[in-house]
């Protein structure tokens, strides 16, 4: 039998989502490939989702095709900052109170607030199986990632002339631009400080200070980079990619650490926060090979289910070395704050 | 499903009127009374609440002209502006005119303060009373909206849908709220807004919009990050910065129309 009638029978019985386990695990080896949309079953019924804001709209066509594609389904949707939702999450379930089925986050920092508040429930198996191998969670599903990247002007610079450690760059004569207050950024210090520990991560703060230049936002380092401004910038890798999309004759190229937390590949995620498989089906929908390369596409982010291109201009994955670090360790934001304001960054 | 959210309301054409007037839950100066929610039953109160509000403010000046400055206390202008309930209605509807009632309001107070003439303190009471009159016609207009449903109640969740040519309808929103800080004379409060709007808002459209045009995004990251900061931190006049945010609708103006088109463009999810 072709897997994708298998799985339609099962849809059209109404069973897949809510499989007993042995059977869900045995039907779970079978999908390693990206799944499409055609192969899932149809969402019936309502659901209320947590959107932390991202990628301005991108998110929102998402929803809307989904919804478009199922007519019988219902999504009320809240949205607001990343943070402030799973603030509100957790205070929720310390009030007694459960609005929220869902929760799709920008940033896998919110994602760790709500799992460590063991509020997250656990991913089938065959859902973890369609991730790629270093980004499979027990309770919440990595959706797309970007990566912490070095763009630098190439009419300065050969890539050859950047070192390859985040802590050697702290040495180094380059002209540095950089967004301390960005969430990305200090996400970075984050895995930083986990990686390398305090002392460390103070110091090699405190030398970057002396020779960088401060932007609000990490376009605006690419941007800064672009314009022969700085030498290089710590930037997610999509702003270089849509500036030269915008631009191709930009003088800009990205560069990349290895190994360390200058690589880091930090995901946006969605979790389910009750065991209703009309959640788990939705979750489904995200990692459809469809809206995986819908947002590599449009919104340059890295797709983190097997088999999906990765966005032009970018290295593949396997081909970058991103340190082995749990993402949701990154809700740890609090320490990292203070020491950046202790060392006069913030 | 949960029941505090309410399902989306197809509002056609008259949406592109309606969202000038669309109440936006983001207030500084406490609780916003039910009654905005309730527009049509309060307009006769609002009409009096702005002739009673004129009245005073007539009174406080002519005071000032017979009898000089230390007859009058000024800060009552901020009282009077404080204790109606139209205060909170214009806010949720127009927030341009808003700031121009601010404006207004402190440009008596601080005529008076510097020891103007009276004829150069009625010019301000004048251009106050115009825009509370404008206000009063933009609520007028904003309740016939609300009573064939299209507009939103005040409500504390954030349930907009926030596609990126809505993002830069709430981002030039955002801006008119800077001017409206500025007027109220709450500069920190103004600078937060600049910073947050660039932050949540202009980052996640910008993406696109670079693609569309580098030139445009670039000249919209100074305007952001040095020319409205600036002007706010060297105390330039409110008609000197709603120059800058002038300037600056109009780019998004322009940034909106070329995300349109890239929207439009784009290929479907599935």
């Amino acid at each position: 039998m072709e897997r994708r009638t298998f799985i339609q029978g099962l849809a059209a019985l109404g069973v897949i989502g809510s499989l007993p386990l042995p059977l869900s695990q045995a039907f779970a080896n079978t999908v390693t490939k990206p799944v499409s949309v055609d192969d899932l079953p149809k969402l019936k019924g309502d659901l209320t989702l947590y959107l932390g804001r991202g990628e301005g709209g991108l998110y929102e066509n998402v929803l809307q095709a989904i919804q478009k594609n199922n007519p019988d389904f219902n999504l009320a949707i809240r949205r607001g900052p990343t943070a402030a939702l799973a603030n509100t999450i957790v205070a929720e379930a310390k009030a007694g109170v459960k609005r929220a089925d869902l929760f799709w986050a920008v940033d896998s920092g919110a994602i760790g607030l709500v799992t460590d508040a063991g509020l997250a429930k656990p991913l089938p198996d065959d859902l973890s199986a369609q991730l790629q191998k270093q980004f499979k969670y027990k309770d919440w599903a990595p959706v797309t990632g970007r990566i912490r990247t070095l763009p630098f002007n190439t009419s300065r610079l050969t890539k050859d002339q950047i070192p390859t450690s985040i802590m050697e760059i702290a040495d180094s004569d380059l002209s540095i631009g950089w967004a301390p207050a960005y969430a990305s950024f200090q996400s970075f210090v984050t895995a930083m400080r986990i990686l390398q520990g305090d002392d460390k991560t103070a110091k090699w703060l405190k030398k970057v200070k002396k020779r960088a230049k401060t932007y609000a936002g990490e376009l605006g380092v690419v941007m800064g980079v672009e314009r022969g401004e700085v030498d290089i910038g710590f930037a997610n890798h999509y702003y270089t990619l849509r500036l030269k999309s915008g631009k191709p004759d930009a003088n800009l190229d990205l560069a990349f650490t290895q190994n360390d937390a200058g690589c880091l590949v930090n995901a946006s995620g969605i979790l389910t926060l009750n065991n209703d498989p009309l959640a788990t089906n939705f979750m489904r929908y995200l990692l459809s090979k469809e809206v995986q390369g819908y947002l590599a596409r449009e919104a340059y982010e890295i797709p983190l289910v097997n088999g999906i291109a990765q966005p032009d201009g970018l290295p593949s994955l396997s081909s970058v070395s991103p340190p082995k670090i749990d993402l949701t360790q990154l809700a740890d934001l609090r320490p990292t704050i203070d020491l950046m304001r202790s060392n006069g960054v913030l | 499903m949960n029941l505090f959210f309410k399902p989306a309301k197809t509002l056609g054409a008259s949406l592109l009127i309606a969202s000038a007037f669309i109440a936006q839950p983001v207030f500084a100066n406490g609780p916003i009374g039910e009654h905005v929610n309730h527009l049509q039953a309060n307009l006769k109160s609002y009409n009096e609440e702005v002739e009673w509000m004129v009245g005073k403010v007539d009174t406080l000046v002519s005071t000032y002209e017979n009898k000089g400055a230390k007859a009058v206390n000024t800060d009552d202008l901020i009282e009077y502006w404080e204790s109606v309930k139209f205060h909170s209605a214009i806010e949720t509807n127009l927030v341009p005119v808003y700031a121009s009632i601010w404006q207004g309001l402190y440009g008596v107070k601080m005529a008076i303060d510097g020891g103007k003439s009276a004829a150069e303190v009625r010019v301000q009471q004048t251009a106050m009373n115009n825009a509370l009159w404008q206000g009063l016609g933009a609520v007028k207009l904003a309740a016939k909206f609300q009573q064939k449903g299209l507009l939103e109640s005040v409500t504390a969740t954030a349930s907009k849908e926030m596609t990126q040519s809505a993002t830069i309808d709430e981002i030039k929103h955002k801006l008119d709220r800077v001017i409206a800080k500025l007027a109220e004379r709450l500069k920190d409060e103004a600078t937060e807004i600049v910073h947050d709007t660039y932050l949540h808002l202009f980052e996640g459209v910008e993406g696109t919009l670079i693609e569309q045009d580098a030139n445009l995004v670039e000249a919209l990251e100074k305007n952001f990050n040095v020319t409205l900061p600036k002007a706010i931190a060297d105390n330039k006049s409110v008609d000197e910065v709603r120059d800058v945010v002038t300037s600056m609708q109009t780019k998004l103006d322009r940034a909106k129309r070329l995300i349109e088109k890239a929207e439009k463009n784009r290929k479907d999810v599935f």
